[in-house]
């Protein structure tokens, strides 16, 4: 199956081992991994400040970028969430209207691709260690991407799962809030590892590089002993 | 007696120029609703079912629940009465109490036991407010009994003041098994057939379910605050 | 008391609401067992979804017939025997109210809860003119009695407060020598508030639901205060937003049993009260005298609008009792009588950007609010809506952030540009960088390595990973 990465920026930038993972790991289940070059950022953090028409612009690059993609891929429920938005965005738009709609089709978050259109639950990992799972906002309830991630982490051998506590709640990322609303983030995030720590965890996993960055810059500025990780490096592990 | 209306065009018209089109003044009819959820909750539990429910619900919201029949009613209702300490006791004027035997409970038994007792009474003006108030138990019927949530329906009129069930600090409702409908839906069904069918809807329907209370501080709940503090089902077997 | 509370700037609000340690303890605790409350009061249903469904095509089906239904529930009203008055302002509202007031020579007035009458500040405007008023919901009752100190929740409206507090308040004002327990609290409020009623000459009250049909309006409480205020005293008021109605008693009991599984996750409240016009003949106790008043004051500015959904609301609080943001910040930061997700929203439109633009960007957008509406307002788009509204009509965004989506909008659309921007990265944030991460950024940086670390950028980005490994095999 052929499958086009959308990598995310911050993937590209900060998080290349999700990056390589994804790929790698995709790759073992079959399927033939490519990368388009001229893939920029979806748009998001223009669009959640107000910014529509900025992002606008961002979003048409993406629609070109994957006009020929048979799936869309991406290790990042948000930005996957941003794709499924475009269609709204363009709406009544003659030309990119019907665009977006065919892009927000094919377009899937990672784990939902692998449950969902792989329909592979168990992808063969093992990772030995205790961790816990942070269900991001827009992955779980905006696109709806609840029990993939679940199933799959289920299946790691080795794997020792407790659920986090307030596992529903913001870790007060929200893009521009971290720094528009710092005061309240840091209340936000601080509960959010509060609650980490509660678990015993020693990793933290994620499937969205933007809420890891948030609890993981905050876990490693109290200096907690608790690694972050993208769950594309955990399902990637043997 | 008929009220007034002020200020009603310039209002509308501001809405419907809001809305972008002319005022709407006819023409809209039931709408057809797509989702009807309502419908299904319980559609088919018996009645012995729904007392249950009841029962089971009646646990949730700090109240008795009593089962009877008519000839040890006024037995039940003596003993509950007993157990909230007494008299004084208000009551509506209905004749569904002599129906069902109480007249002598009420009339005699009660009086002479020095428990005191006052039968609502219009014509006797602010008087039955004052007997409300400081009565401790107050007795009214049940027109419709909603099974998923506990609730008794009451109607108000000349002859059953709505402070029977408020100002006394316990309060008894009697309930008819015949009233025990699923939930609110059916309820609100029949008082919207009442209407219908020509008759006037009473100016009080009470849905009240259970003894009246608050969370108001720090979220600790509190039951009693400006209604009742306990309160009595008695369900009657009368099917 | 106004929509608007306190003075003091949004960012001061916040921080006095973060510093407030017992508000954040209840407020957690409130939003913890409300939540679960909540949550299993609504999936006993099983049908949840299809419950939202039929809130939502009721609400908007009232809006979109909005004049047809106020008119068939005026007349209805009328025909009853009650007076009717549509107030377009807060002004007109609170003028009628007055006019009766003064017409009665009434000296007290009881109120049960009422958000509307907060919104116009009636209080205010009575006691101006010489009337008492007396808050009879247990916790309206606690603010009052603590000089006015205004609501944080629109249905616990003293949640920020504990019992130590509300004791103390009692003593002083109230002459109360008993102790902190709620149960004693509560019996001293019932003692007081009984005489109140039973000497007041007006009840006030607003209401949850108006039904057009019958001309009846629906009061839903757990206290039993709306049933005394509307048995005793000889005359009634009640003020509803204009949108508060549904067109028969059927959508009422659909409207009011998804507001209190939402709002306290029980099926039914203890009261709910359904008044159809003044006493009738012969009655002893209800009032002898009705007054409807229908407020606009903001709201068909609403209607028609991208922001109608809004008006769909039925103020059951469940998205500010899920919220991530009001559960640090508590209500009074919000600096409006609305507080929340639908406070965010609202206020905006009730009271101006100038007082709450802010507001809209106090939400991460995680759709926890969107999430429980049970009437399925979309309040995170509504919130999002906002910001596009500042940035691009009032143009209100700050320049500086203008100038970096202006970047954005470059970058974005230039691979190119996008390409060399996160290639110079690593060297640009060079400065910066021990290790592999930041801890004092720079610009925008700033505010977030205050809190956190920021990564330094990979020295070798993803995407030229992919590139190598194309180039020299599967191997990297």
């Amino acid at each position: 199956m052929k499958v086009t990465l959308f990598a995310t920026c911050l993937v590209d930038l900060f998080q290349s081992s999700a990056g390589k993972a994804t790929v790698e790991l995709l790759e073992r289940l079959g399927c033939e991994v490519d990368f388009p070059e001229s893939q920029v950022c979806c748009g998001q953090p223009a669009f959640n400040s107000g910014y529509v028409k900025e992002a606008k612009v961002a979003m048409k690059s993406m629609i070109d970028t994957f006009l020929n993609a048979e799936y869309v891929v991406s290790p990042s429920g948000s930005c996957i969430t941003m794709f499924h938005e475009y269609p709204h965005v363009f709406q009544g738009d003659p030309v990119w209207e019907p665009k977006a709609k065919k892009l927000a089709e094919k377009s899937y978050e990672l784990t939902q691709f692998i449950v969902d259109v792989l329909k592979i639950e168990d992808v063969g990992a093992r990772f030995e260690g205790k961790v816990t799972y942070h269900t991001s906002c827009h992955m779980t309830r905006l696109l709806g991407v609840k029990k993939a991630p679940m199933i799959l982490l289920s299946n790691v051998k080795g794997l020792e799962f407790t659920e986090l506590p307030g596992k529903e709640q913001c870790c007060g990322f929200g893009g521009t809030f971290a720094v528009k609303m710092a005061q309240i983030s840091e209340q936000m995030v601080d509960e959010k590892v509060q609650h980490v720590e509660e678990t015993g965890a020693e990793y933290l996993i994620g499937a969205d590089a933007a809420c890891l960055m948030n609890i993981g810059g905050r876990i490693e500025r109290l200096g907690k002993p608790i690694k972050v990780l993208h769950i594309a490096e955990v399902l990637n592990s043997r | 007696m008929t009220g007034t209306i002020h200020n009603r065009e310039t209002f509308l018209s501001q809405i419907a120029s809001s809305l972008g089109r002319s005022r709407l003044s006819s023409g809209v009819t039931d709408p057809e609703w797509k989702h009807r959820p309502q419908d299904q909750v319980l559609q088919d539990a018996t009645p012995d079912e729904l007392v249950d429910i009841l029962k089971t619900q009646c646990l949730k919201i700090h109240t008795s629940l009593v089962i009877t029949d008519a000839k040890k009613l006024p037995e039940t209702l003596h003993e509950v009465v007993a157990n909230y300490g007494g008299g004084p006791i208000v009551t509506w004027k209905d004749e569904r109490f002599s129906k069902w035997g109480l007249e002598p409970l009420m009339k005699k038994e009660w009086p002479s036991q020095k428990l005191e007792v006052y039968e609502w009474d219009h014509t006797k003006g602010a008087e039955n407010i004052r007997q409300a108030e400081k009565a401790n138990v107050g007795i009214t019927i049940s027109e419709m009994t909603l099974a998923e949530s506990g609730t008794v329906v009451l109607f108000s009129d000349k002859d059953k003041g709505r402070t029977v069930s408020f100002l006394p600090a316990t309060y008894i409702a009697l309930v008819p098994k015949s009233t025990i409908v699923p939930r609110i839906t059916q309820a609100a069904r029949k008082l919207r057939e009442l209407h219908h069918s020509g008759k006037q809807v009473a100016s009080c329907v009470n849905f009240i379910t259970g003894p009246s209370n608050s969370a108001d501080i720090e979220l600790n709940l509190v039951v009693g605050v400006h209604g009742p503090v306990k309160a009595t089902y008695i369900v009657i077997d009368d099917l | 008391m106004a929509m608007k509370i306190g003075t003091d700037h949004f960012k001061e609000r916040v921080e006095h609401g973060i510093n407030d340690s017992f508000m954040r303890g209840a407020v957690a605790g409130a939003q913890n067992s409300m939540g679960v409350r909540r949550q299993t009061a609504t999936e006993e249903l099983g049908n949840w979804e299809e419950w939202r469904s039929h809130g939502e095509e009721i609400r908007q089906h009232v809006l979109a017939n909005l004049d047809y239904y106020l008119e068939q529930l005026s007349e209805n009203v009328a025909k009853r025997g009650g007076h009717v008055f549509f107030a377009q302002t807060a002004e007109q509202a609170n003028d009628y109210i007055k006019g009766v007031v003064t017409k009665k020579n009434a000296k007290k007035v009881v109120k049960a809860k009422s958000m509307v009458t907060e919104e116009i500040s009636l209080n205010k405007t009575l006691e101006e003119a010489g009337c008492s008023v007396v808050e009879t919901d247990l916790g309206e009752y606690i603010l009052q009695v603590d000089d006015h100190d205004p609501p944080s929740h629109i249905v616990v409206p003293a949640l920020h407060k504990n019992k130590e507090q509300i004791r103390d308040v009692f003593t002083k004002k109230l002459g109360y020598q008993k102790t902190e327990k709620p149960e004693e609290l509560a019996w001293h409020a019932r003692e007081m508030l009984r005489q109140e009623y039973l000497t007041a000459d007006i009840g006030i009250t607003g209401c949850n639901f108006a039904v057009a049909e019958t001309g009846s309006f629906s009061l839903v409480t757990n206290e039993g205060n709306a049933d005394l205020v509307t048995s005793l005293p000889k005359t009634q008021i009640t003020v509803m937003g204009m949108e508060r109605l549904v067109p028969t008693f059927e959508e009422m009991e659909v409207l009011v049993s998804l507001l209190t599984r939402s709002a306290v996750g029980q099926k039914l409240t203890s009261y709910i009260t359904v008044l159809t016009g003044p006493r009738e003949e012969h009655d002893v106790d209800g009032p002898e005298e009705f007054h409807l008043v229908i407020v606009d004051n903001g709201r068909s500015k609403i209607l028609g609008g991208e922001f109608q959904s809004v008006l769909q609301c039925i103020r059951c609080a469940a998205c500010i009792n899920v919220c991530p943001v009001y559960r640090h910040v508590g209500g009074h930061s919000y600096g409006s009588i609305y507080s929340g997700p639908i406070g965010a929203v609202l206020s905006p439109l009730l009271g101006g950007y100038d007082e709450y633009k802010e507001l809209p960007y106090a939400s991460t957008l995680c759709g926890a609010c969107t999430d429980v509406c049970p009437v399925k307002i979309p309040l995170h788009q509504l919130l999002h809506k906002h910001r596009q509204v500042i940035v691009e009509q009032e143009g209100k965004a700050p320049i500086s952030e203008k100038l970096v989506m202006k970047a954005y909008g470059l970058g974005a659309a230039s691979p190119m540009l996008y390409k060399l921007g996160t290639k110079i990265a690593p060297a640009a944030m060079n400065p910066f960088t021990v290790g592999d991460r930041i801890s004092k950024g720079p610009g925008p940086l700033k505010a977030w390595t205050e809190i956190r670390e920021f990564p330094a950028p990979n020295k070798e980005r993803f995407r030229d990973w992919f590139k190598n490994r194309e180039k020299g095999g599967k191997e990297s």
